[in-house]
C-alpha cells in the first residue's frame, strides 16, 4: 500500500514539475521577447531611448529620430514577430496533421508554393498587390495538395513526404528565381520575396500581414483539441465520433494559410516550423493546448532574434533572417534525423 | 422500463444480408446475424475468415457493398460518427499513444462524442471519467504518462477510454492480443464484469477458442465470409464445427458444464 502511495506521489510530483516548467518557459520566453524588442528598436545607427519613444508616442509629438525609428524599425520588428509566430504555429499544425515530426512548411514545399504565387502577383499583376495574401494562400494550399497526393502510396511515410517536399520545393523556388531573373533580377518586391529580405518593409506590409495572420493564429487556438485527437490512431479517433479526414483538411488549410501569408510578406523562411515545435515539446510537453500558444511566442522570439542578428553581425551590411535560419536550422535538422531511428 | 422483464428484446445490433468485397475479392457473402442485448457475443473463426472485416463494417470503418447493419434498429449508414459513438464504444486492436499524455487526459478523450467543440467539461464528464478509471482499476495511475505503463495496463486504459463514452454497447477487436496470459485473463474478467455488473452489451472478436467459449454467452462462428453457427457455446460447439471452422480434429471436454476444446 505504502509503495503504491509512493508511486502515486511520484507521478504527481512529476506532473507538478512539468507544470512549473511550462509556466517558467512561457514567462522566460515572454520576457526575452520583450527585451529583444527593445534591443531591436535601438540597434542601428539611430539611438532612441525608451522614454523618448514612448513619451513621444503618447504625447503625439515625436522627435525626428523617434519618428524614423518608428517608420523604419517598427514594421520590421512587428513583421518578424508575427511571421515567426505564424510559421512556427504552422509547423506545429503540419506535424500534427501528418503525424510527422520532421514536417516543416519550408522543407515540404508549402512556402515555395506560396512564394511563387506571391512572386507572380508582384511581377505580373502589381496593381493586384492587395490580393497577395489570398494568392499566396492558394499557392500554399496547392503545394500541400500536390505534396500530399504525390507522397500517398497506400499511406504516408514520413520520409517520403520530406523527399517529395524537397523536390516540389526545389521546383517552386527555381520558378520563383527564374521569374526574378526574367524581371532583371532587380525588381525589388520580387527579389525581396525570393531572398526572404525584410529590410524595406513598411507599415503597409504590416497592415497586409496582420489581419490574415491574426485570423489564422486565432483559428489555430480552436483546433488544439483536434490536434490532440489526431495523435491517436485514425480508427480510434473515428471511434470517438471524430471525422478525421475533415479535421485534417481544416487544420491543413489553417496551417497552409498561416505560412503562406507570412511568406507573401517575409519570404521563404525555413526551419522555424521545425525547430520551434521541437523545443516546445521538450519545454511544455505535447499537449497542443499549451504547445500551440508556446510555439507562437517562441516562434516570434526566434525570428526576431534571427533578424536582429542578421542586421548586426556584419553592419552596415545585412544578412537576411532566412539565411541565418538556414545556417542554424540545417544542423538542427540533421541532429533530429540522426536521433530518430524511427524515421530513417 | 422493460429492461428487467423484456417481452421480446430487439437486438442491440443486427447485420442483414451484408456482402463486402475488396476489389473483386469477396470477403463477406450475404451475412446475417443478431447481437442480443445485454449479452457477451464473440465472433470466432480462422485467420482470413472475414471476422475483422465484419468488425470494421460494424464499426463504420468500412461500408457494405449491399445489405444493412442496424444499431438498435437504426441503419448505421444514417448515423454520423458522433451519433454512433454516443451509442456504441469501440476498442481497436492496435493503438498507439505519442507524447507525454497522462492516463487521465487520455481517458477524458472518451468524452469527445458528448462534447461540443471548445466546451468545458461538465460534471457528467467528470463522473464518467472517474467511473471509467475506477472500474478498470487505473485510478492509481491517473497522473502517470501512458507511455510509461505496461502492455496490460495500457489495454485497460484503452478500455477506460471507451467506457468513458458511457455507452450500453462495447465492441472489442481482439482485446487480448499482444498480452501475456495473466493480462489476457485480467482483461477478459474485466469485460465479463462490465457485462454482469453494468449490463453493457459486449461484441468482440477473439482468437483463442477456449477463452471465447468460457467467457461468452453467445458464439458466432465464421468461415469463408459466412456465419456457419450462432448460439450458446454449449449448444453450438461440436467436434464437427471445430473441424469446419479451424480445419483440425480436436476433442471437446466438459469442465464445470462448459465445453473446452483440447488444443493439441
Amino acid at each position: 500500500m505504502s509503495e503504491k502511495t509512493k508511486a502515486v506521489n511520484e507521478d504527481e510530483k512529476r506532473q507538478r514539475f512539468k507544470t512549473l516548467r511550462t509556466v517558467i518557459s512561457f514567462v522566460i520566453t515572454a520576457v526575452c521577447l520583450l527585451i529583444l524588442c527593445f534591443a531591436a528598436m535601438n540597434i542601428g545607427s539611430l539611438k532612441v531611448s525608451a522614454g523618448e519613444l514612448f513619451g513621444g508616442l503618447f504625447s503625439g509629438n515625436l522627435s525626428d529620430n523617434a519618428a524614423t525609428v518608428i517608420d523604419l524599425r517598427f514594421p520590421r520588428i512587428i513583421i518578424s514577430m508575427v511571421a515567426g509566430a505564424s510559421i512556427a504555429v504552422s509547423g506545429t499544425l503540419f506535424q500534427a496533421v501528418l503525424k510527422n515530426p520532421l514536417a516543416d512548411p519550408g522543407i515540404i514545399g508549402i512556402s515555395g508554393g506560396a512564394s511563387l504565387a506571391a512572386v507572380l502577383i508582384t511581377a505580373f499583376l502589381p496593381s493586384m498587390f492587395f490580393l497577395m495574401p489570398i494568392a499566396a494562400c492558394c499557392g500554399g494550399i496547392l503545394a500541400f495538395v500536390l505534396v500530399y497526393t504525390l507522397s500517398w502510396k497506400g499511406g504516408l511515410s514520413p520520409l517520403r513526404i520530406i523527399l517529395v517536399g524537397v523536390a516540389v520545393s526545389a521546383v517552386f523556388s527555381g520558378l520563383s528565381s527564374a521569374f526574378n531573373s526574367m524581371n532583371g533580377g532587380n525588381m525589388q518586391g520580387v527579389a525581396a520575396i525570393v531572398n526572404g529580405n525584410i529590410t524595406m518593409k513598411t507599415w503597409d506590409d504590416v497592415y497586409m500581414l496582420l489581419p490574415y495572420a491574426g485570423i489564422g493564429l486565432a483559428a489555430s487556438l480552436f483546433v488544439t483539441g483536434g490536434c490532440n485527437i489526431l495523435s491517436l490512431e485514425d480508427k480510434t479517433a473515428r471511434g470517438l465520433g471524430v471525422n478525421v479526414s475533415r479535421l485534417r483538411i481544416v487544420i491543413s488549410v489553417i496551417a497552409a494559410a498561416l505560412v503562406s501569408v507570412s511568406t507573401a510578406v517575409a519570404g521563404v523562411i525555413g526551419f522555424i516550423g521545425l525547430i520551434v515545435p521541437h523545443i516546445g515539446r521538450i519545454l511544455v510537453g505535447s499537449d497542443h493546448k499549451k504547445l500551440i500558444p508556446f510555439s507562437a511566442l517562441f516562434g516570434a522570439l526566434v525570428f526576431l532574434c534571427a533578424d536582429t542578428i542578421g542586421r548586426t553581425i556584419a553592419a552596415p551590411y545585412e544578412v537576411s533572417a532566412s539565411i541565418i535560419m538556414n545556417i542554424a536550422g540545417g544542423p538542427f535538422f540533421i541532429l533530429l534525423l540522426r536521433r530518430s531511428k524511427k524515421y530513417v | 422500463m422493460s429492461d428487467i422483464q423484456p417481452k421480446k428484446k430487439r437486438p442491440a445490433m443486427e447485420v442483414r444480408g451484408v456482402t463486402f468485397a475488396y476489389g473483386k475479392n469477396e470477403v463477406l457473402r450475404d451475412i446475417s446475424l443478431k447481437i442480443t442485448e445485454g449479452k457477451i457475443t464473440t465472433v470466432i473463426g480462422a485467420n482470413g475468415c472475414g471476422k475483422s472485416t465484419l468488425f470494421s463494417l460494424m464499426t463504420k470503418n468500412l461500408y457494405p457493398k449491399s445489405g444493412q447493419i442496424f444499431l438498435r434498429s437504426r441503419n448505421i449508414n444514417n448515423l454520423d460518427l458522433k451519433e454512433f459513438a454516443q451509442k456504441a464504444a469501440i476498442v481497436h486492436q492496435y493503438n498507439t499513444v505519442c507524447g507525454d499524455i497522462t492516463v487521465e487526459q487520455l481517458v477524458s478523450f472518451g468524452r469527445t462524442p458528448h462534447k461540443k467543440m471548445m466546451s468545458a467539461s461538465t460534471e457528467e464528464d467528470e463522473r464518467c471519467i472517474e467511473w471509467a478509471m475506477e472500474v478498470t482499476d487505473i485510478t492509481k495511475y491517473r497522473h502517470r504518462e501512458v507511455s510509461r505503463l505496461s502492455g496490460g495496463q495500457k489495454q485497460r486504459v484503452w478500455i477506460a477510454v471507451a467506457l468513458a463514452q458511457n455507452t450500453k454497447i462495447l465492441l472489442l477487436d481482439e482485446p487480448t492480443t499482444y498480452l501475456d496470459v495473466r493480462y489476457q485473463l485480467d482483461i477478459l474478467r474485466l469485460i465479463r464484469r462490465l457485462n454482469k455488473e453494468f449490463g453493457i452489451t459486449i461484441i468482440m472478436v477473439l482468437h483463442d477458442i477456449n477463452q471465447s467459449l468460457y467467457y461468452s454467452d453467445e458464439i458466432i462462428a465464421m468461415k469463408d465470409g459466412k456465419t456457419i453457427a450462432q448460439g450458446r457455446p454449449e449448444e453450438v460447439i461440436t467436434t464437427e464445427l471445430v473441424k469446419t471452422v479451424y480445419g483440425v480434429d480436436l476433442n471437446i471436454r466438459q469442465i464445470d458444464g462448459k465445453p473446452f476444446v483440447i488444443p493439441v
